[in-house]
């Protein structure tokens, strides 16, 4: 890696260059995470002064309503927190190996009704999930995967049967930036089309899986709706269904404890992220694509 | 071939054999919802496990449970399975369940969903336990009728509310100006407003032209209701009126610029004027003042709506249901009886969902309140109990579409897209043929 | 872990013998592909028929009813064409949500990926740090559609939030955006373009993609910066651009969390903030009319289906991809 970062850098205006988008870069940032410096700050704000003082800084600092949420409730958020990361690490494994296979017959196997299920796929992606959840909830029902001793089945099993045709569609786009070339010279080497998945396709996939495995994990841990309909038991609770329990708008509402939850729900994905985007960076080493 | 190849195919195949029968299965589920499922003829200390539904906070569980757990105290044979969730996504998750005929036994409802649950059958018809097994002897009349949809008893009341005023009494002494009272017209009510913002520089009321429990007193004092069977109760000229009162209160500053009443035309106590410090008072629930106060360091007061108090009437701010197509209504329907009928639990539960339904038990109850804003709504509340009214029907299908277009045509009125005449003649329009 | 291709022996051995074997693309070659094909794509097939097949159909069927989710679907009555009838001859607020979604789309989606492109390419480069960066860009798009940043966004752009201070300091009188009907919608597409996480992290996983060598030799024949980007980072994105602007626009038409969270799921002020999708869901879930709620969702599919449709058809235009398969 970082030949052409080298490229670049030893041009002689590479420094001044550098300091003019490292100023462009912490300007836009500072707009960017104004509103959640302003979520931190309210974090730290009482009951009273939240309603009252809208500025960024809490006039007097109530650090108790980290302690507070966290024991809000008769489960500690630390079984939320084990709860959602369960989920949302179940669905990348699901979704990246799922996808996966199915993007790759998309992209490069040929085969009758290619076209025709392809537009089925993207067709998937098209209606709104609200007019599903009832059928959906009728069908999963039936399937005897609802209220069972493990609740988070209907949430899982789909996640491994490569519903979410986002992915199946993000990766076929990876793939076809792959060069066929490869593929020809794997075949003539003896592979099959198993043998070209497992020696060409899988490793050369990784920004594909790593984006995948980002965007599984972060919307996994934020969805609300459907965790919402099939987790009726406040220990199974996730964290966005643990989340709205603060807020009950017609009574009481604890908005300072919420707060400093939703600050600290960030990190996990946070972190995620950061760890996850150093494998986009590394990537792949491009110099051995073109050969 | 690949030796994967057949066993995919065969999984693949079991697949699509389950979705070709899952169909009619679907379309033949929850069909099955009878009537007779009272299950009376069962020993009565057969072991029972009832599932329980509701919406609240973390405070009202907790109360919950501890008065489920009283009951449990009692019969040893019943279970009880809770789910508790806040309002957001309670209404969606209830009629989920309901769509896979999984209604808990035992669930909550408010005015604003009684009807569309009982006019589609979701509701058990308690009318053969009442004076048996569900005691309403206590209640204020009004109450249990309340609870009524089509002549049926579908929901006993878990608590008694009504409106009340909350102004911010701190800011009104400190400007050495009066508070409102009970008993003030609506005319005496808005030149107060505007003297208050003159002095204070806040604005004296929340303009509650978008609020429907607002306008339910105002059109009652006209000697008209919001719903008279299944129509609207009040014609486009009332609206108008209504409108037209409260365009007048803002043409004299007595209320906020329209983007501030739209932040509090949300039901969030959290935001409500009153606490967020841009109007003198708010328009709410009178049992909802403690929990106000939590968003305050000002001191608040309370005081029924403007005009004749007869307007108000003794509301349930929740009910009780039990599904019709439970098997153990008989259980459910005594787990209600204790939560409103037993003095144990009544005191556990306090005034959460509001004031006690029987009057006996909440006489008894007020004597233990020591929190002073509790204590203040209660003795609103019981004042007002002997002036209310007759408490109108149960609002019809439809009502919440009432609900959201009142918002809409007020908020029209008030950013100067519609006259009052237009706006209240088109939600007429919409509204009507919603009911039913 | 294997790096890359290359270091396969198989791949690097075959390169070596030649061409002996590249008639095995014969119809033996092509049946046993075929097989394979759908080999592969039996989890997704499995998961077609089982999860979201018959759902599908099943709201297509309940499109033609009077289905309200709490009486039995057994029990439902057929309408025929009365739901779609409805949508386009008597009902207002269908209208008024088809207009919101549409201005939404067009005006947030290529703002939102022309940010995202231009932010991928500032933090495309490796430098140390520049992982936090990428996370703190991303920070945004992780929060989801919270209450808390329902709270977070109406303290921002109502009258005294913090955007009219910042106007105040260039002596602009602010507006109260997030409250006011004409506004709203604007705070909404704001809303969307700050959380542009998403797309970023496509570009930059796009862009770890495009050979550097391309770059050398564009850089030896005297390219200039610019003439780069057009030459070879355009076209070797596009398979990327082309899906994040395909699934941006889905996205966008779809928009649902941000306009439920900021309007307390009322779509409000007057319905300023009515996505199609809002509306759909008060229809289905708060009136209780998932029939018609149902039929707004296949008239959504076939509309969003045509943009998608004709998005495919242009993109062998001026969509590269590596494969050589440009159908």
């Amino acid at each position: 890696m970082g030949t052409h970062t080298l490229a670049v850098s030893r041009r002689p205006s590479g420094l001044a260059r550098g300091i003019v988008r490292m100023l462009v870069l912490i300007a836009i940032l500072g707009i960017v995470l104004y509103p959640l410096a302003w979520m931190v700050g309210t974090s730290f704000k009482s009951q009273p002064e939240i309603a009252s003082n809208t500025g960024l800084f809490p006039q007097e600092f109530t650090p108790s309503n980290y302690p507070d949420g966290w024991n809000h409730f008769d489960v500690s958020f630390a079984r939320f927190f084990l709860n959602s990361t369960m989920v949302a690490l179940l669905t990348v494994i699901g979704n990246a190996a799922s996808c996966l296979v199915a993007a790759y017959a998309f992209a490069r196997l040929r085969f009758p009704l290619r076209g025709f299920w392809f537009a089925i796929m993207i067709g998937t992606l098209l209606l709104p999930q609200h007019v599903l959840t009832v059928p959906q909830y009728i069908l999963f029902k039936q399937f005897g995967w609802v209220g069972g001793d493990w609740p988070y089945v209907p949430l899982l099993v789909p996640q491994f049967l490569a519903t979410e045709a986002f992915f199946v569609f993000l990766m076929v786009q990876f793939m076809r930036g792959i060069p066929r070339e490869l593929d020809e010279a794997a075949k003539i080497d003896g592979a099959n089309a198993f043998g070209i998945f497992r020696y060409v396709i899988l490793p050369l996939s990784r920004p594909a899986l790593v984006t995948t495995a980002i965007f599984s994990f972060i919307w996994t841990w934020n969805e609300f709706f459907r965790q919402l309909v099939y987790l009726s038991d406040l220990k199974d609770y996730t964290l966005p269904v643990a989340m709205t329990l603060f807020i009950d708008s017609s009574g009481q509402s604890s908005i300072g404890p919420m707060f400093a939850m939703s600050v600290l729900s960030l990190l996990p994905v946070f972190l995620f992220f950061v760890a996850f985007q150093r494998m986009l960076v590394e990537g792949i080493n491009t110099s051995g694509i073109k050969g | 071939m690949h030796p994967g190849t057949r066993t995919h195919r065969r999984r693949l195949l079991r697949g699509l054999a389950a979705a070709a029968i899952a169909v009619p299965l679907v379309l033949g589920a929850a069909a099955c919802g009878d009537d007779e499922g009272g299950g009376s003829t069962s020993d009565p200390n057969a072991p029972v496990r009832l599932s329980v539904f509701y919406w609240g906070s973390e405070a009202r569980a907790k109360l919950t449970e501890d008065a489920l757990n009283a009951y449990k105290a009692k019969h040893p044979n019943v279970d009880f399975e809770v789910t508790w969730q806040a309002n957001q996504g309670y209404a969606d998750k209830l009629a989920t369940l309901a769509a896979g005929g999984d209604v808990p036994d035992l669930f909550a409802l408010d005015d604003n969903m009684l009807a569309d649950f009982a006019t589609r059958n979701v509701t058990a018809d308690l009318t053969e336990y009442k004076g048996g097994k569900i005691d309403v002897s206590k209640f204020p009349p009004s109450l249990v009728e309340y609870g009524m949809v089509d002549g049926k008893l579908v929901g006993i009341s878990a608590g008694e509310n009504t409106q009340g005023l909350v102004y911010n009494k701190t800011l009104l002494t400190k400007n050495g100006l009066p508070e409102p009272t009970t008993g003030q017209t609506w005319e005496q009510h808005i030149d107060w407003a505007a003297q208050v913002a003159t002095k204070t520089k806040v604005p004296g009321t929340q303009d509650p032209s978008a609020d429907y429990k607002a306008f339910w007193v105002w059109i009652r004092q006209q000697g008209k209701d919001l719903y008279s069977g299944k129509e609207l109760g009040f014609s486009a000229d009332d609206l108008a009126k209504w409108f037209t009162l409260w365009k007048g209160a803002r043409d004299k500053g007595a209320t906020p610029t329209p983007d501030i009443i739209h932040e509090g035309n949300v039901t969030d106590i959290s935001k409500q004027l009153v606490v967020t410090g841009k109007a003198a008072t708010s328009w709410v629930w009178a049992n909802q003042m403690p929990e106000l106060k939590k968003n305050t360091k000002d001191e608040l007061g309370v005081v029924a709506y403007p005009g004749d108090p007869s307007g108000q009437w003794a509301r349930s701010s929740m009910y009780w249901s039990v599904a019709r197509s439970s098997d153990k209504k008989d259980t459910a329907v005594d787990v209600i009886n204790f939560l409103v009928n037993d003095q144990q639990a009544v005191n556990i539960l306090g005034t959460d969902r509001g004031l006690p339904s029987n009057m006996d038990l909440r006489t008894a109850f007020a004597g233990t309140v020591t929190d002073a804003n509790m204590k203040l709504s209660i003795q609103v509340e019981n004042d007002l109990a002997a002036k209310f009214g007759k408490a109108p029907q149960v609002p019809p299908k439809g009502h919440s579409t009432f609900r959201s277009e009142l918002v809409k045509a007020a908020e029209n009125v008030q950013f100067g897209r519609a006259t009052p005449e237009k706006a209240a003649a088109d939600l007429i329009a919409l509204v009507q043929p919603k009911l039913g | 872990m294997a790096l890359t291709t290359a270091e396969q022996p198989s791949v690097r051995a075959s390169r070596a013998t030649g061409t002996p074997a590249k008639r095995r693309g014969s119809r033996r070659g092509r049946r046993s592909e075929a097989v394979a094909g759908y080999v592969f794509l039996s989890p997704w097939l499995l998961g077609l028929m089982a999860v979201t097949a018959v759902p599908m159909l099943l709201s297509l069927y309940i499109s033609f009813t009077n289905y309200d989710i709490l009486s039995p679907l057994s029990e439902v009555e057929w309408v025929g064409l009365d739901n779609y009838e409805r949508m386009f001859t008597a009902d207002p607020s269908y209208w008024r949500s088809v207009t919101v979604t549409v201005s939404f789309a067009l005006i947030a989606v290529p703002l939102k990926l022309a940010v995202a492109l231009g932010v991928a390419l500032l933090l495309n480069r490796a430098w140390r740090g520049v992982g936090l960066f990428r996370g703190l860009f991303y920070l945004p798009s992780l929060i989801g559609g919270s209450v808390a940043l329902a709270i977070v966004w109406v303290s921002m752009f109502n009258r005294e939030g913090a955007f009219n201070g910042f106007l105040g300091l260039f002596g602009i009188e602010g507006k109260p955006w997030v409250n006011d009907p004409t506004w709203a919608l604007e705070t909404l597409m704001v809303l969307a373009i700050w959380q542009f996480g998403a797309p970023m992290v496509i570009f930059l996983a796009g862009l770890k993609q495009v050979p550097t060598e391309l770059y050398e030799a564009a850089s030896v024949d005297g390219a200039g910066r610019f003439r780069q980007f057009r030459s070879v980072t355009l076209p070797m994105l596009s398979p990327v651009i082309f899906f994040n602007l395909v699934l941006e626009t889905i996205n966008g038409f779809q928009g649902f969390t941000a306009a439920f969270v900021l309007s307390n799921g009322t779509g409000g002020p007057i319905d300023s903030t009515l996505m199609y999708t809002l509306n759909l869901y008060i229809k289905g879930f708060t009136d209780y009319e998932m029939g018609y709620a149902s039929a707004m969702a296949w008239v959504f599919l076939l509309a969003i289906g045509i943009i998608t449709a004709v998005f495919f058809s242009t993109g062998r235009f001026w969509v590269h991809y590596s494969d050589g398969d440009d159908r």
